[in-house]
This record gives C-alpha cells, sequence and structure tokens, in this order.
C-alpha cells in the first residue's frame, strides 16, 4: 500500500504551536444484545485452547525389503578364471591351461589329490545311484493280524456287582483262580457283601468256592507252593490266610493291632524255604513280612520312606503308600513297590542301612501306578502302568523309561506280559478295551485291541501253564485229525461210526474249549456300574 | 470564495467520508456470511481501498482508521473514543453497516496537518 500526499507548507509557519484540546469520551457506536439470536448459539464453557510453542516432529518407519536366502549346492565343474581370460574363446582357455599346468606347485597339488579323487570316483562308479533297484522284488509279506475272543464269562452274584479287585490264578496251570470283589466306595458301604470266589473256569455258573472275609478283600494271591492255600489283603489292613477247600472264613488272621494302618494293596509270597512267607504292602506306606504259622507279628517291616543318606531315618509320615508290589521267585532279597504317587521303589531286603534297603527310586508316573510286573524272560526290564501311559523301565537305566506308549486317550488301568511271546504285553484301558502291545512290531500303536465290554477293565492276569498249554494243544490236533479221519470213514460205513464219532468230537470239543480258555488267558470280568 | 473553498478544502468532510466507506463495504463484505478465516482479507481490502480513496481527496489529513467486523450472535457492542487534539481542525467519523449475518464498524479519524 503505497499512500502518498505531497503538500508544501510555508516556512514562516513551520513549529507553529499545535492548540490541543479535549473532546471527551464520545460513543462510537453500541450494539445491543439480542436474546433471540442467542438461543440460536451453544456456549461452551469451557473452551480449550491447546497452544504449544515447541517443535513439531513425526516419524516414520520404513523397512527394506526382506532378502530371501536359501542354501543350495552348487555343481562346479569348472571356475575360477583370472578376469583377462575370456572363457567362451577356447585357445584362451586352453593357453591358460598350459601356463597352469607349467607351474611348480601344479604337479604336488594333482598328487595330493589324485589319491583321493580316485577313491571317490571309484565309489561313484560302484553303482549307478540314478536308477531304481529293486523293482522286481515282490512286495513285503502282509502283517499277520491278531484276533481275540471271549470265551467265558463269570459274574459275580451279589446283588450290586461289585469292582474286581484282584486276580489270581492256581499255581501249576490249575484250573481255577481266584477273585477278590469289594466294590470302589467299599467304606461307604458296609453292608454290602464280603465274599470273595474262587472259580472253575470251566464251570462259569456257580463259584467253586466262597472266602468270607471279615472286611473287604483288596489282595488275593495262592501260594505258588501249595495250590490250596491263599493270602489276602483285607482293606482294613489286616492280613489273612484261607484254604479254599474249607472255604469261609480264613484260617488265620493277623490281630489288628499290627496289622497295616490304611487298606491293603498287595499281597505276594516270598521265596522262602517253608514256602509259608508272604509280604503285604498298604496305603500306609509300609511293607511287612508274614509267616503264615505266626501270625501274631510281622516278621518284619520296611517303611517306604526312601532316604538319600545313611544317617536319615525313614518316617513313616512321609512314606509313600504302596498301590502295588512285584516280587520274582528268582530273585529272591529284591522286590520293587510301586507306590500311590508315581514312584517305583526297589527294594532290597538284605541291606543293612535304610538307603541300602530302598536303593532304586524311580519317577514313573503322575498318578498311581497300576501294575509292575518284571518281563518273564528279560528280568531287568519290568512295565509300569499309570495315568495314560504304559511305560516299560530297566534297571540298568535309572533317568527315564526304555519305552512308553504315547498318551493314551483313556486311562490304563492294569498290564501284564505275556509268558510265552516276551515282547507282548496286554493293556487295559478304562473304557473296557484290551490292547495287545507287540513291542517288537510296532511301539506306537497296539497291535490288536478290542473292546471287551463298556465298562472299564480292571484286572488282567496271565495263566502259567505253559507246557501244559502247549500239550494240550498237540492233543487237540491229534483229535481232530483223528475226527476227519473217523468222519471220512463215517461216510463209508454209516449212522453206527457216525454216533461214535459224535462222542469223539464233544471230547475233542471240550478239549479245545479248555485250551481255548487258557490259551485265550485273558480274563474278562463284568464290573460294577459305579 | 477561495478562502471559503480553502476552508472547505481544509476541513474534514463528514458526509464524503461516509460515503466512500459505505461504498467499499458494501462491495467487499455485502451479502456474504460472517467467516472467521475470511475476515482478514476482507478487512485489508477495506482499508486499503478506503485510504487510498481518503488520500485521492487530497486534504492536508493524516488518517486514522480502524475497523470491527462482528457476526449477529446476540452479543452486544460499546464502544467510545476521547481525544485530545485540535477540535478546529480535525474530525472524526464513523459508519456502522450491517447484513443479516454480521456488523461491520468503521472509525475514521482524521488529524490536520499543521500548515
Amino acid at each position: 500500500m503505497d499512500i502518498v500526499y505531497t503538500y508544501t507548507k510555508k516556512r514562516s509557519s513551520f513549529g507553529r504551536q499545535p492548540l490541543f484540546c479535549e473532546q471527551g469520551p464520545e460513543l462510537c457506536d453500541s450494539l445491543a444484545a439480542a436474546p433471540p439470536l442467542q438461543r440460536d448459539y451453544v456456549l461452551r464453557n469451557p473452551v480449550h485452547q491447546p497452544a504449544q510453542h515447541a517443535p513439531r516432529y513425526s516419524e516414520h518407519v520404513v523397512n527394506t525389503v526382506r532378502a530371501e536366502y536359501t542354501t543350495t549346492g552348487a555343481n562346479h565343474a569348472e571356475g575360477g578364471w583370472p578376469k583377462d581370460v575370456n572363457v567362451l574363446d577356447p585357445e584362451a582357455t586352453q593357453r591358460y591351461r598350459r601356463k597352469v599346468e607349467k607351474d611348480d606347485p601344479y604337479v604336488h597339488c594333482v598328487m595330493s589329490l589324485s589319491s583321493r579323487m580316485e577313491h571317490y570316483i571309484m565309489q561313484n562308479n560302484a553303482i549307478d545311484m540314478y536308477r531304481a533297484y529293486y523293482a522286481e522284488m515282490c512286495a513285503a509279506p502282509p502283517v499277520e493280524r491278531g484276533a481275540c475272543r471271549t470265551v467265558n464269562v463269570y459274574r459275580d452274584a451279589a446283588p450290586r456287582a461289585r469292582a474286581v479287585r484282584a486276580l489270581s490264578w492256581q499255581p501249576d496251570g490249575g484250573a481255577r483262580f481266584a477273585v477278590a470283589y469289594a466294590a470302589v466306595d467299599f467304606h461307604l458301604a458296609p453292608r454290602a457283601p464280603l465274599n470273595a470266589c474262587v472259580w472253575d473256569v470251566e464251570r462259569a455258573a456257580a463259584p467253586a468256592a466262597t472266602l468270607l472275609p471279615p472286611a473287604p478283600l483288596l489282595a488275593l494271591q495262592f501260594n505258588p507252593r501249595d495250590g490250596d492255600v491263599l493270602a489276602g489283603g483285607l482293606a482294613s489292613g489286616q492280613v489273612g490266610v484261607w484254604d479254599w477247600r474249607r472255604g469261609g472264613a480264613p484260617v488265620v488272621l493277623c490281630a489288628p493291632h499290627v496289622a497295616h494302618r490304611g487298606p491293603v494293596r498287595s499281597v505276594l509270597f516270598v521265596n522262602s524255604k517253608s514256602g509259608r512267607e508272604f509280604f503285604s504292602g498298604a496305603s500306609d506306606g509300609v511293607c511287612k513280612w508274614w509267616d503264615m504259622r505266626d501270625m501274631g507279628a510281622p516278621t518284619d517291616e520296611m517303611i517306604m520312606d526312601v532316604v538319600e543318606s545313611s544317617s536319615d531315618a525313614q518316617s513313616a509320615a512321609r512314606a509313600h503308600g504302596v498301590s502295588v508290589m512285584e516280587y520274582e521267585p528268582t530273585i529272591p532279597t529284591r522286590f520293587m513297590v510301586g507306590t500311590e504317587d508315581g514312584l517305583v521303589i526297589g527294594g532290597n531286603r538284605k541291606g543293612k542301612t535304610p538307603a541300602e534297603k530302598l536303593p532304586l527310586k524311580l519317577d514313573a508316573h503322575l498318578g498311581p501306578v497300576w501294575s509292575l510286573e518284571r518281563n518273564p524272560g528279560f528280568l531287568k526290564n519290568f512295565l509300569t502302568v499309570g495315568d495314560w501311559t504304559v511305560r516299560v523301565f530297566s534297571e540298568e537305566c535309572r533317568e527315564s523309561a526304555v519305552l512308553w506308549s504315547p498318551p493314551l486317550r483313556h486311562r490304563v488301568t492294569a498290564a501284564a506280559w505275556s509268558p510265552t511271546r516276551l515282547s507282548l504285553l496286554l493293556a487295559l484301558q478304562d473304557d473296557g478295551r484290551l490292547a495287545a502291545w507287540d513291542l517288537l512290531r510296532r511301539q506306537h500303536a497296539p497291535a490288536l485291541a478290542v473292546r471287551v465290554c463298556p465298562e472299564p477293565l480292571l484286572r488282567v492276569q496271565f495263566h502259567e501253564g505253559v507246557l501244559e498249554r502247549e500239550s494240550k494243544r498237540e492233543r487237540i490236533l491229534e483229535t481232530r485229525l483223528r475226527e476227519i479221519r473217523l468222519r471220512q470213514k463215517q461216510a463209508e460205513e454209516g449212522s453206527l461210526a457216525a454216533s461214535a464219532s459224535s462222542v469223539e468230537r464233544t471230547a475233542g470239543d471240550r478239549d479245545l474249549a479248555d485250551a481255548g480258555a487258557e490259551y485265550a488267558a485273558l480274563v474278562k470280568k463284568e464290573l460294577a456300574t459305579m | 470564495m477561495a478562502q471559503e473553498d480553502d476552508e472547505e478544502d481544509l476541513t474534514f468532510n463528514v458526509e464524503e467520508v461516509q460515503n466512500i466507506v459505505r461504498d467499499n463495504i458494501e462491495f467487499c463484505l455485502g451479502g456474504n456470511i460472517y467467516s472467521h478465516s475470511r475476515t482478514p482479507q476482507w478487512i485489508t481490502v477495506i482499508t486499503e481501498k478506503t485510504l487510498s480513496r481518503l488520500n485521492k481527496l487530497n486534504k492536508p489529513f493524516k488518517y486514522i482508521m480502524r475497523m470491527t467486523v462482528t457476526q449477529k450472535n446476540g452479543t452486544g457492542l460499546h464502544t467510545a473514543a476521547a481525544y485530545f487534539w485540535d477540535t478546529a481542525t480535525d474530525g472524526t467519523c464513523t459508519v456502522r453497516w450491517e447484513n443479516k449475518y454480521m456488523y461491520c464498524i468503521v472509525n475514521i479519524w482524521a488529524l490536520a496537518l499543521q500548515l
């Protein structure tokens, strides 16, 4: 805006005195407030007005494109040419080659490499790596599939069927087995029947004998030396001895003040001179050795408390409750105990200090160990069954199991090694499934799994009589053969021969049924619906 | 008569100035809605135009111009001024202009140059 005003002023009028006077404040303008207009506007109180006097920054992140790396091998056939040699020109390369060959170190290089190269070349020439071999061979023979079937079912006669707690076959291939029943909540059902039964394999209708303990029987075992005597452990902590031919009340029962303080979980006979000694383990964490002739007091006691050094004393308060025990007659002084908190403790009766008495301690499972059994062929290996897995341990390896099954869908309740096929073990599951695991064939899945019944399976026991079984099998084969021959003769001769052969056939059938029951040796019990 | 003319020339003619200012305001603001962002621009335009036209009158005055633009929202406004000057020669002029949305108040003070 450039506004210029020029004027002239006489010099005589310079410096004239200004004559100012006040002119009072006068209103320039006044605008009245208009309330109707005011109503259209919103009063903002308070009004936020930010003010910042600071440099303004901004941030922006940029990332470079990711470089992808791969690793590959390179086939380096020829290379390393210097820059001045034209690789495509054969003359130049020839010249360069000849120059290098004339170098001194060239000869030494070639000499040192030649022997190795020769070896590799001969190796490569030995077989053609790119050919398909074994195309003419036939496919591998298919894996044989096992099968198993239920032979017989023995039901508990009680009105509310109870769970099977213990199973024991008669020794030396006898045809009887003893079963102890107790409901799972035995302490809540005091009126439940307490009888345990001895069944005959061939007669599934009624038990051969009934034993009447004063409290529910939880553990039972036939004496391996004397097939008529049984030792049993009661829920009250007492142990007793029965004779199954007499049946009824125990022959002798230990006194309550020396008994265990918890229910007896396992009773096993010990290899002794008289053949009358056995030991028992209970939830109170103590193992007691008894002599049948004098049940007034146990002959020996051991608290299942593993101590590190010899100076610490074992205390019953820290003891681990016993859930299963294992004893191998060929190793007389040692035994193994599976505890309710998942440990496997190995014991040695001959130890002098507590540390020596329980030398082995393994962390096996997350819950109680339900089964513990040594492999009949390889005594150093034993299987344990606990939470949802089956594990095979070796005594030499104390860190962890040697083999274990993957966690199964249902809890595994019991397992047993097969006495004939040493790599076969049978595992029972909570959903009523019987799984046969063949460790030589497949370790991550059972070789055969059969759904036996809808209720959980609790106990399994193999029948001992191996030789008997084999001989029976021979007999069956013989009878079969005879049968076939007879039938042929019958076809020629007529009805007289037919009746004779039918008699033979029934005899053969019974043998077959016997053998079937024993060979299958898979005892299925109906269990209580809890 | 020349002296009268001279006198006329030397005094502040309020009406004439009012006309000038009113024309300028009308030209710039007429019919516009009040806009806070455009107001500085309007004010600049009006003052430049007005001052240049006042200057063209060729009168020996110093001019002071003050302009106020207020939105019509029901508020009240009150302005006043007091002077200490030569009451014979100096003069003042106030123009108030409004449309539907705003008021515009222009004050012009003319101070005589001592000749």
